[in-house]
């Protein structure tokens, strides 16, 4: 037997397995329906702790890619408030001081508005550059990824390990594990609108599995997907007067 | 005979030793006196070298070149323009090494907590020759490649990170913001409160991929200690324009001037020392005098002129204070030696903490060691002179012989 066709034999044993799921592909597939295109949508937030109930509404205002605008609406304690995310850029709006200020790199892992969502999640980086995944399981009606961190990439985390149901690669679950694997912090995904062919969840739940009854949902209402979202939506103006 | 001269000293002298037992009392008194002025001098002035020494080699530099913009505002953006000068900073005659150094604001974050920080981008190998935060990495090793973190290791506790774990560090500079993972290889413990709190140490090629900035913040300088504001006075006349090179005492600013504030009130301390001594001499003496009323009054009868007997007194304690002042200073220079070459201090303050950890000082404090201290501890012989001049002298000078020959 000679070594060509010892190779030809193992690429056919290999083949099947290998050809069916293409990690990248799954977890892009997974992260777009995450994304949903432009979107302009009215978000009720509401932070669970072992004390207390706070809710928050929101309005939000995104082109689907790295800009994103929102007003908090209610309670009106906190109305007025306002956050501009360029890129990786953030811009608060204060109304009480009336003035516009840059979120400073020691500000990016405040909590945002109490919540268990940080300034720097809502700036989040593409998980498709940071990690490299790899199937985990997979079944007919469901995938698991799990995603190594990148030489150098900017994340704290081991691991993450993300669920998605078949078909459509919808996201229904990701577990954030530290590097001593211990699993740290959960988003679990509900509530899918369909959008272009794909499934948008309109229900976000953050866990912070250090601090039990530490919880936040973000619901998505009144969302209108695919609008023409002008350039002025995403200007420091915009933070006070709206679009 | 009695008016020469030379007289005076020699009965003097012979006075002395007659009454061995009080003059060594006398001289013990002084001696000690002495030997704790030299102590507190030295350990003063020994600390204050610590916080400064602590300070250049952990905090800062002894002497750092940077752009006065950044000095002024130490932001990436007010950066070197260019590294060109390294080479010619190098030759000048007193520089040991020069290590350029990248230092921007940012945040560390691991999957616990996050912390705001100034970060310090490093050459490793030239670092090391600059600075003791190399050596004082107790866990873990000195970065040796981009892609490495050097914490201090209450930061890291805080961030609850362990070494071989990663951190992310995030900042904002001339690149926008820009975040790196960071694999933690060593952790810092120094005894320097700023230290291992929030030291962050990572490659300058980190550094200038996280800023933005291709060159460096500025480049710090090792030099003989005690040298920096003249190497710093002679660098500034050789430097490009738009680079200033900073001593230690600019570079620490309020730090220097709270020290240099401390030392008037230390300075005031120290006299009330001498006083306090010289009061102690001139009681003693007084006792003396006062015992001796009867010897007076027979040297008076005997032709001896209450200013004269006045000046004998007054020579006794000037000599017998002179010894003591000579005793003490043999001792305290012999005893502030031994601390200037051994750690006794170090551990010691240590005792006190954090409260402690927070002046900068690192685990190592030596005295210091200078002649001025001879002369602050003279000081005592010429209060105790002055002093008895106005009370036993004066008693001396207002004995009545035939009343001072009865006294028992």
């Amino acid at each position: 037997m000679n070594l060509r066709l010892l190779l030809l034999l193992g690429l056919l044993c290999l083949g099947p397995a290998g050809a069916a799921t293409d990690p990248q592909a799954v977890l892009k597939a997974i992260v777009d329906n995450q994304r949903g295109g432009s979107l302009r949508a009215t978000l009720t937030l509401s932070i669970t702790r072992p004390e207390r109930q706070t809710q928050f509404v929101l309005e939000v205002v995104s082109d689907g890619n790295d800009r994103a605008i929102t007003w908090v609406k209610a309670p009106p304690k906190e109305a007025g408030q306002a956050f501009l995310r360029v890129g990786d850029n953030i811009q608060l709006y204060n109304p009480s001081l009336k003035r516009v200020l840059r979120l400073p790199p020691s500000g990016r892992s405040d909590s945002f508005l109490g919540s268990d969502l940080s300034y720097s999640d809502l700036a989040g980086r593409d998980l498709e550059q940071d990690f490299i995944p790899r199937v985990e399981t997979e079944s007919d009606s469901s995938i698991t990824l799990e995603l190594i961190p990148k030489p150098q990439a900017p994340t704290p985390y081991g691991k993450l390990v993300l669920l998605a149901s078949k078909p459509g690669f919808v996201p229904r679950e990701v577990r954030y594990y530290d590097q001593r694997g211990q699993a740290v912090r959960k988003i679990t995904f509900a509530q899918f609108a369909q959008v272009g062919g794909q499934s948008f969840p309109t229900q976000t739940t953050v866990e912070d599995l250090l601090r039990p009854g530490h919880r936040t949902q973000v619901v998505y209402s009144n969302y209108r997907f695919g609008i023409a979202v002008p350039e002025s939506c995403f200007s420091v103006r915009a933070l006070e007067a709206g679009c | 005979m009695l008016t020469s001269t030379l007289a005076l000293p020699r009965l003097a002298w012979r006075n002395l030793w007659r009454h061995r037992r009080r003059t060594l009392l006398l001289l013990l008194v002084v001696a000690y006196a002495t030997l704790t002025i030299v102590l507190f001098w030295g350990i003063n002035d020994g600390f204050i070298q610590s916080i400064l020494y602590g300070n250049a080699r952990y905090l800062g530099a002894p002497v750092l070149i940077t752009t006065p913009a950044y000095f002024q505002d130490p932001d990436p953006e007010q950066g070197l323009p260019s590294l060109g000068f390294l080479s010619q900073v190098e030759t000048q005659p007193g520089v040991r090494a020069a290590a350029p150094r990248l230092e921007f604001p940012g945040l560390v974050r691991s999957a616990y907590a996050a912390e705001a920080v100034r970060v310090r981008g490093v050459e490793p190998a030239l670092e090391a020759r600059v600075s003791r935060i190399p050596s004082a990495i107790t866990q873990g090793r000195m970065l040796e490649k981009p892609g490495e973190v050097v914490l201090g290791q209450q930061l890291a506790e805080r961030l609850d990170v362990r070494l071989g774990e990663r951190v992310v560090l995030d900042t904002s500079a001339l690149a926008g913001p820009q975040a790196l993972g960071l694999q933690v290889v060593g952790l810092v413990r120094s005894g320097v409160a700023p230290v291992d709190r929030g030291a962050v140490l990572v490659h300058l090629g980190d550094a200038r991929r996280l800023t933005g900035l291709a060159t460096a913040t500025a480049v710090a300088l090792d030099v003989p200690r005690g040298q920096e504001s003249r190497l710093a006075r002679a660098l500034n006349l050789e430097l490009p324009p738009g680079l200033r090179a900073y001593d230690l005492s600019q570079l620490l600013g309020g730090l220097a001037e709270a020290l240099q504030t401390r030392q008037g009130s230390v300075f005031l301390i120290g006299l009330l020392f001498s006083l306090f001594a010289a009061l102690a001499v001139t009681s003693t003496v007084l006792v003396s005098v006062l015992e001796r009323t009867r010897e007076f009054g027979i040297m008076e009868a005997i032709g001896m002129s209450p200013q004269r007997l006045a000046q004998v007194v007054t020579l006794e304690t000037i000599l017998a204070t002179a010894l003591g002042w000579g005793a003490g200073l043999v001792l305290g220079y012999a005893l502030n030696y031994w601390m200037a070459v051994q750690n006794v201090l170090g551990p010691v303050f240590a005792s006190y903490g954090a409260a402690w950890e927070i002046l900068g000082t690192g685990s190592e404090i030596y005295t210091a060691q200078s002649p001025w201290y001879a002369l602050f501890a003279a000081t005592i012989i010429v209060l105790a002179a002055l002093f008895l001049i106005l009370i036993p002298a004066r008693r001396v000078l207002a004995l009545n012989p035939a009343e001072a020959m009865r006294t028992e």
